[in-house]
C-alpha cells in the first residue's frame, strides 16, 4: 500500500512537524488516525508524519470558547463529559454517526475537517455552531472561521499547513435552544449522501430568534444555508415554515450525481433531512409539531 | 435421540488456534525464497492481443518469470470445482491471446516483492485489438452480438454463436393444459443483480516443489480434489504429481467452490522453481473472482379460487459472465429447488444462460435459489393478497410435505437427469408456524401499517428450501485409526471453509465410538493424507461427509468391540462403548477403557485398529426454511429497516446447534445484503465502478437487525444420525420475505433488487400503492 513510503516520522512538537513538511517538499502526508489516507494508499507518498504525539489531543473549555486539539479522536468527542455540555451535545452526536466504533477510536477531528471531503460528518455541525480553526504554516499560526478554512487551497493533508485545534464558541444558554445532527447514508456505516446541522432559538411565543443550518455532501464544501437561516429568523415554526425552508433548501444545494445516488435524490434528501434536523431543534427547543 | 456428543453444542475442534492467532490459513506461512506473483487483468471487456512484449519486465531485477498464453499449454477446461466430468463448458484457458472482460487474465508475473511484481506488470506492452463487448444479457443472443467465445477449441458451449451457455428446458405434467385449469393467471417480471461473496479471507495460493520435484499447492478452496485433478490436467502433469493441501479457511461461500489461482500459480511456480504465493486484494477479488449470476426472471403461475396453484411457468435469462463456470447447473436450481416448493401437478422451468463482456458468475450460497425463491416467493405472497388470503394460508395450501415425490429434480440434475426426490422429513409446517410466532404475525398483520408517521411498519414471509448434497454425484470417504491412549486419527477429504465441518464430523465419530470429542483428532483436506471427497459445496458436507465418517466410524468400533470382547471374554453382542470405555450390556458389568482396548490391539495382538469407508445418497433431502421480515419503511427517504428478521430452518438433526444457528446467522446476512445493499456495478466499458467495501455495501453490526433463530429438527433416514443440512437454504427466503413486507407496509411491489433506498423511494413516488385487497384479479 506504501510500498514507497522511506520514513515514518513521529515528531514530539508543532515546530518539529512544521519543519519536517518543509523538509519533505510535498512529497510528505501527515497521519493521524490514518482512516482516510489508508484507504486512499497514494503511492506516491515518501515520507509520513505522524501527528499523535505532537501534543494536539486535548478539550479545553473556556468560559466563551471550546477548544478541541486537532489530534483528538472521534472516540473522545463522543465521550467528553465538555463536549457532552456543548449545544446539547452536538459535536458528540456527530461524531458518534461517523463510520464504526473501530473508525472512531482512529479517526481524529483533524483528519476529518483536513482531508477536505465535502460529506465530513464534523464540518457541519462546526460550521452551525460558529467554529474557527488555527492552523500554523512556516510564517506562524492563523486564525480564521472554518468557512473560511474549506475555501483555502491548504484544505488538503498534503499541503505546509498544519491544523491545530478547532474554537467553538459556547452557543446561547439562554433561552429555549436546541441543535441538531441528521445524516442519511446508503447504509448505517457510510459517507454521508447528504447530513446537516442545525441550530434554533425560539422566543416564549415559538417564534424563531434564530436559526442555523448547515449543509453537507451537497456541494463542493460544507456551507451554512444563511438564505433559509434568515428566512426563518422572526417567523413563527410551525409546518408552512417547515415546508418553506425546504423548498429553498433544495435551491441552495448544488449536489452531484454518481454511483452513489441520483442528483434528484440527493436534492430530495437535503430538504428530508435538513427538515428533521430543523424538526429536531425546534423539539429539542420545546416546540413538537 | 439419546446422543451424548451429536445434538451438543461443543466448542469447535480448531478453534483455540483460530481465536489465538496461531498459523492456522494459507497466508500464514512464509517459506523460503517464495516469489510473489500478479496478474496482469485486461483493461478491455473484449479485445484481442495482437502484440504482447514481456523483455522489459522480464529485464527487471528481481522478476523471476513472465508468463504470457504464448508459454503456456493450451488445454480448454472449466474452473467449476465439480465433479468430473464437470458439467461446465470447457471455454477457459490459462492464458489466452483474447480477453473477455475487464479483469481478464493477460499475464502473469512472479518477483521478489509485491511491488516489484506491480512494476513488472506495468512494463508489459500489450497491443490490443478492442472488440465489440456485449455487457447486456439481454442483448446477448441478439442476431450480430460479438461471438465471445469463437475459439475452436472450447466445448460443451450450447450455441457459442449466440453466446448461450447452456440452455435448459424441462416440464412435469402439462403446463398449458395446468394454465386452462386455473382460475387466475398471474404473471410478473422479476431481476437480481451482481452479488459477490466478500469473504473475509480473499483467494490466496502458494505453490512450491517439495524435495522430489512434486507440485505442492496450498490454498483457500472449498474442492482440493477438484482442483488437483484439474490443475493436473491444465498444466499436463500426472495427478500423483500434484498435493493440494487446504488448511484453515476464512470462507468460500461458493467462491472458492473454484480453481481460481492455483493453475497460473503452479503453473509460475513451475517456471521459476521457486515457490510463488498469489493472493487477491479485496479490489480483485470483487471483479477478478466469481460472483452471484444475475438473473431475470419470468414467473407465472396458475391458481384455482381456493388458492390451489395448478401449474408454474419459470423463464430465466442468467449471464455467467464471460466464462460458463456453474452456468448450466446455478440455474438448473433456479428451477429444480424452487418450483417443487408446490406441490403444482405442472411445472415448466425454461432457461438461456448467455455469455456477456462481464465479470465471471459462478458458485454462491443458494446456488441460484436466491433468485428463483425471490421470484417465485414474491409472486406468491401478490397471489395470495389478491386472492385475500394470509400468505401463510397460502403455504400451508401448496407446500411440498412428508412422503411428497419431486418430480422436477428427476429432470434436472448437476447437467444432466437427476434422480427423483422423495421428501422423508419435512419440518416445514412447524418452521412457519413458529417463525409466525417469533414475528407476532397474526398481530402484526391485522394492526400494520399503522396510518400516522411517516415511517411504515409491515410483516412478510417467504418459505424456501435446499437440497443437502447432489444426488447420485457427491460422495466421500473417510478414515480412522485408533492411538494407544484412546484416541483416534480422523482423516477425511471434507474441507472445513470455517463453518465447522471438522468439529461436527469429529462429533459423529465421536458419537459412533462412544468417545469425548476430544479423542478425535482430524485432519482434513490433503490429497496426500485423506481420502477423497468431492468437497464442501451443494450444502453436502454433513450430510455426505459425515455419512463416510460415521460408516468407518461403525467399522472401527466393530474392532474395537472385537479386541474388547476377548478381553472381557463375554460375546461382541454384550458389548457397548461410550465415555471412552467399551462396557458389557449383561451382568454383571465388566469393562476396558478405550486406551486399554488401544494397548491390547497395538502391543498384544499387534492389530492396528483402523478402517475406512466410502458414501453417498442417491436423493437429496431437502432442509426447509420459513423467513419472516418486519420492515420500516421511511417513506421520505426510502430507507427500508429491518426491524426484525426470524428464521426457522429444519436442518434435520442440528449436530451442533450452536454451530447452525451461527451458519443461519451468516446466510440470513448475506441475504440482507442481497435484498438492500449489495451489488457489484459496471460502467458502460465494462469496468468495475465498487470494487471495495466504501461503495459496494454489506451489512454491518450497526445494520443488523434483531435476529431470531429457530431450529426445528427433524430425523432424515438418509443423514447421519438424522442431520440433513443448514449452510445455504437460510439465504433463500430474506429478500422475499423483505419485499413481502414493504408490500404490507406501503402498498408498493419491489420487483428488483437490491432494494436502495433510492430504488425505493422511486418506486414510492412512481407506483400507486396498492391497498385494497378486492382489487380486479388478472385473469385469461
Amino acid at each position: 500500500m506504501f510500498d514507497r513510503v522511506e520514513a515514518f516520522y513521529r515528531p514530539e512538537s508543532v515546530p518539529e512537524v512544521l519543519r519536517l513538511l518543509q523538509r519533505s517538499k510535498g512529497q510528505a502526508r501527515m497521519v493521524a488516525g490514518g482512516t482516510d489516507l489508508v484507504v486512499e494508499g497514494d503511492r506516491s507518498v515518501r515520507f509520513l508524519i505522524d501527528l499523535t504525539r505532537a501534543g494536539l489531543t486535548y478539550i479545553r473549555s473556556r468560559d466563551t470558547t471550546c477548544v478541541i486539539g486537532a489530534t483528538t479522536t472521534l472516540a473522545d468527542l463522543e465521550e467528553s463529559t465538555a463536549i457532552h455540555a456543548l449545544a446539547g451535545g452536538l459535536l458528540s452526536r456527530a461524531a458518534a454517526a461517523c463510520g464504526s466504533v473501530q473508525n472512531r477510536n482512529l479517526a481524529t477531528l483533524g483528519g476529518n475537517l483536513a482531508h477536505g471531503s465535502p460529506a465530513a460528518d464534523m464540518a457541519t455541525p462546526l460550521l452551525a455552531l460558529d467554529a474557527s480553526v488555527v492552523v500554523a504554516d512556516g510564517e506562524g499560526r492563523h486564525k480564521m472561521p472554518l468557512a473560511e478554512y474549506f475555501g483555502r487551497a491548504w484544505q488538503n493533508g498534503a499541503s505546509h499547513a498544519l491544523l491545530i485545534e478547532v474554537r467553538v464558541p459556547m452557543p446561547p444558554q439562554n433561552g429555549r435552544c436546541g441543535w441538531s445532527f441528521q445524516k442519511f447514508g446508503r447504509t448505517e456505516v457510510d459517507l454521508s449522501l447528504v447530513n446537516a446541522a442545525a441550530g434554533l432559538q425560539l422566543d416564549a411565543r415559538g417564534r424563531v430568534k434564530w436559526a442555523r443550518l448547515a449543509l453537507g455532501a451537497v456541494a463542493a464544501a460544507p456551507f451554512r444555508a444563511l438564505p433559509v437561516e434568515s428566512l426563518m429568523a422572526g417567523r413563527e415554526f410551525d409546518h408552512s415554515l417547515l415546508a418553506e425552508a425546504g423548498e429553498e433548501v433544495m435551491r441552495e444545494v448544488q449536489p452531484i450525481a454518481d454511483l452513489r445516488a441520483s442528483e434528484e435524490f440527493r436534492r430530495e434528501l437535503s430538504r428530508v433531512v435538513a427538515g428533521r434536523a430543523l424538526e429536531e431543534c425546534a423539539a429539542r427547543a420545546g416546540c413538537s409539531l | 435421540m439419546n446422543t451424548t456428543v451429536v445434538g451438543k453444542n461443543l466448542r469447535k475442534v480448531d478453534g483455540f488456534k483460530l481465536v489465538t492467532g496461531g498459523a492456522a490459513f494459507t497466508d500464514d506461512v512464509l517459506l523460503p525464497g517464495m516469489l510473489y506473483g500478479k496478474i496482469l487483468p485486461s483493461p478491455y471487456a473484449h479485445a484481442r492481443i495482437k502484440r504482447i512484449d514481456t523483455s522489459k519486465a522480464k529485464a527487471l531485477p528481481g522478476v523471476h518469470a513472465v508468463l504470457t498464453y504464448k508459454d503456456v499449454p493450451r488445454v480448454p477446461h472449466t474452473t467449476a470445482g465439480q465433479a468430473w466430468p464437470e458439467p461446465s463448458p470447457y471455454d477457459t484457458y490459462l492464458l489466452d491471446s483474447k480477453v473477455r472482460f475487464v479483469g481478464d487474465r493477460v499475464a502473469a508475473v512472479a518477483a521478489e516483492s509485491r511491488a516489484l511484481a506491480e512494476q513488472a506488470l506495468r512494463l508489459i506492452d500489450v497491443d490490443y485489438e478492442v472488440l465489440p463487448a456485449v455487457l447486456d444479457m439481454e442483448a446477448a443472443m441478439d442476431a450480430g452480438a460479438p461471438v465471445i467465445h469463437d475459439e475452436p477449441d472450447s466445448t460443451k458451449i450450447f450455441d457459442r454463436e449466440h453466446n448461450i451457455a447452456a440452455h435448459i428446458r424441462r416440464e412435469i405434467g402439462n403446463v398449458d393444459d395446468g394454465f386452462r385449469e386455473a382460475d387466475f393467471i398471474f404473471e410478473r417480471e422479476y431481476r437480481t443483480q451482481r452479488q459477490q461473496h466478500c469473504m473475509l479471507e480473499p483467494h490466496v495460493t502458494i505453490c512450491w516443489l517439495d524435495g522430489d520435484g512434486r507440485l505442492m499447492i496450498r490454498t483457500s478452496t472449498q474442492v482440493p480434489y477438484h482442483c488437483r485433478r484439474q490443475v493436473a490436467m491444465i498444466l499436463q502433469i500426472p495427478v500423483s504429481r500434484v498435493r493440494v493441501i487446504k488448511p484453515r479457511i476464512g470462507g468460500g461461500f461458493g467462491g472458492k467452490q473454484e480453481m481460481l489461482l492455483e493453475d497460473i500459480c503452479s503453473a509460475l511456480a513451475l517456471a521459476t522453481r521457486r515457490p510463488v504465493k498469489i493472493e487477491y486484494t479485496r479490489e480483485e477479488e470483487f471483479y477478478m473472482a466469481r460472483s452471484r449470476h444475475p438473473q431475470i426472471l419470468r414467473m407465472k403461475m396458475g391458481v384455482k379460487r381456493d388458492g390451489t396453484v395448478v401449474a408454474s411457468h419459470l423463464q430465466v435469462l442468467a449471464t455467467t459472465g464471460a466464462y460458463g463456470s456453474h452456468a448450466s447447473t446455478v440455474q438448473g436450481n433456479t428451477g429444480s429447488k424452487v418450483l417443487p416448493l408446490y406441490r403444482a401437478p405442472h411445472l415448466r422451468f425454461e432457461c438461456d444462460v448467455v455469455y456477456t463482456n462481464t465479470p465471471v458468475a459462478g458458485a454462491f450460497r443458494g446456488y441460484g435459489c436466491p433468485q428463483g425463491f425471490f421470484a417465485q416467493e414474491s409472486l406468491a405472497d401478490e397471489i395470495a393478497y389478491k386472492l385475500g388470503m394470509d400468505p401463510v394460508e397460502f403455504h400451508r395450501k401448496n407446500a411440498i410435505r412428508l412422503g411428497d415425490v419431486d418430480k422436477l429434480s428427476a429432470q434436472l440434475g448437476e447437467g444432466k437427469e437427476g434422480l427423483p426426490r422423495v421428501i422423508r422429513s419435512c419440518g416445514l409446517p412447524e418452521c412457519v408456524k413458529r417463525g409466525a410466532a417469533a414475528i407476532d404475525w397474526d398481530r402484526k398483520r391485522q394492526s400494520l401499517p399503522a396510518r400516522a408517521g411517516f415511517v411504515k411498519h409491515g410483516v412478510g414471509m417467504s418459505c424456501t428450501m435446499q437440497g443437502s448434497g447432489i444426488a447420485g454425484i457427491d460422495w466421500a470417504a473417510s478414515f480412522l485409526k485408533m492411538n494407544e491412549d484412546g484416541s483416534f486419527f480422523l482423516q477425511v477429504g471434507a474441507s472445513d471453509v470455517g463453518a465447522g465441518a471438522d468439529t461436527v464430523l469429529a462429533q459423529i465419530a465421536a458419537e459412533t465410538l462412544g468417545v469425548s470429542l476430544g479423542k478425535i483428532i482430524v485432519t482434513s483436506g490433503d490429497t496426500d493424507f485423506t481420502p477423497f471427497d468431492t468437497g464442501a459445496y451443494a450444502s453436502s458436507t454433513t450430510i455426505i461427509s459425515g455419512g463416510a465418517v460415521k460408516k468407518a466410524a461403525e467399522k472401527v468400533r466393530a474392532q474395537v468391540l472385537g479386541v474388547a470382547a476377548k478381553m472381557l471374554a463375554v460375546p461382541v453382542e454384550n458389548l457397548a462403548c461410550a465415555k471412552d470405555e467399551v462396557f458389557t450390556t449383561t451382568k454383571p458389568r465388566k469393562s476396558v477403557s478405550m486406551a486399554e482396548v488401544a494397548l491390547q490391539a497395538l502391543y498384544q495382538e499387534k492389530l492396528q485398529i483402523m478402517d475406512g469407508a466410502s458414501h453417498y445418497n442417491t436423493d437429496s433431502p431437502p432442509p426447509f426454511c420459513a423467513t419472516f421480515a418486519e420492515v420500516a419503511v421511511d417513506t421520505q427517504t426510502g430507507r427500508v429497516r429491518v426491524v426484525h428478521l426470524a428464521t426457522a430452518v429444519d436442518p434435520g438433526v442440528a449436530i451442533n446447534p450452536m454451530q447452525a444457528e451461527g451458519q443461519v446467522e451468516g446466510a440470513v446476512t448475506q441475504g440482507l445484503g442481497f435484498a438492500l445493499s449489495e451489488e457489484l456495478m459496471l460502467n458502460h466499458t465494462g469496468w468495475p465502478m465498487n470494487p471495495n467495501f466504501l461503495d459496494y455495501k454489506i451489512f454491518s453490526a450497526k445494520d443488523m437487525p434483531k435476529l431470531t433463530t429457530i431450529l426445528v429438527e427433524t430425523e432424515e433416514p438418509l443423514g447421519p444420525y438424522g442431520a440433513k443440512s443448514v449452510s445455504e437454504v437460510p439465504i433463500n427466503g430474506v429478500a422475499p420475505a423483505i419485499a413481502n413486507a414493504i408490500f404490507h407496509a406501503v402498498g408498493v411491489r419491489i420487483r428488483k433488487l437490491p432494494i436502495r433506498p433510492e430504488d425505493m423511494l422511486r418506486a414510492l413516488y412512481e407506483q400507486q400503492p396498492e391497498l385494497k385487497p378486492e382489487e380486479a384479479l388478472v385473469t385469461q
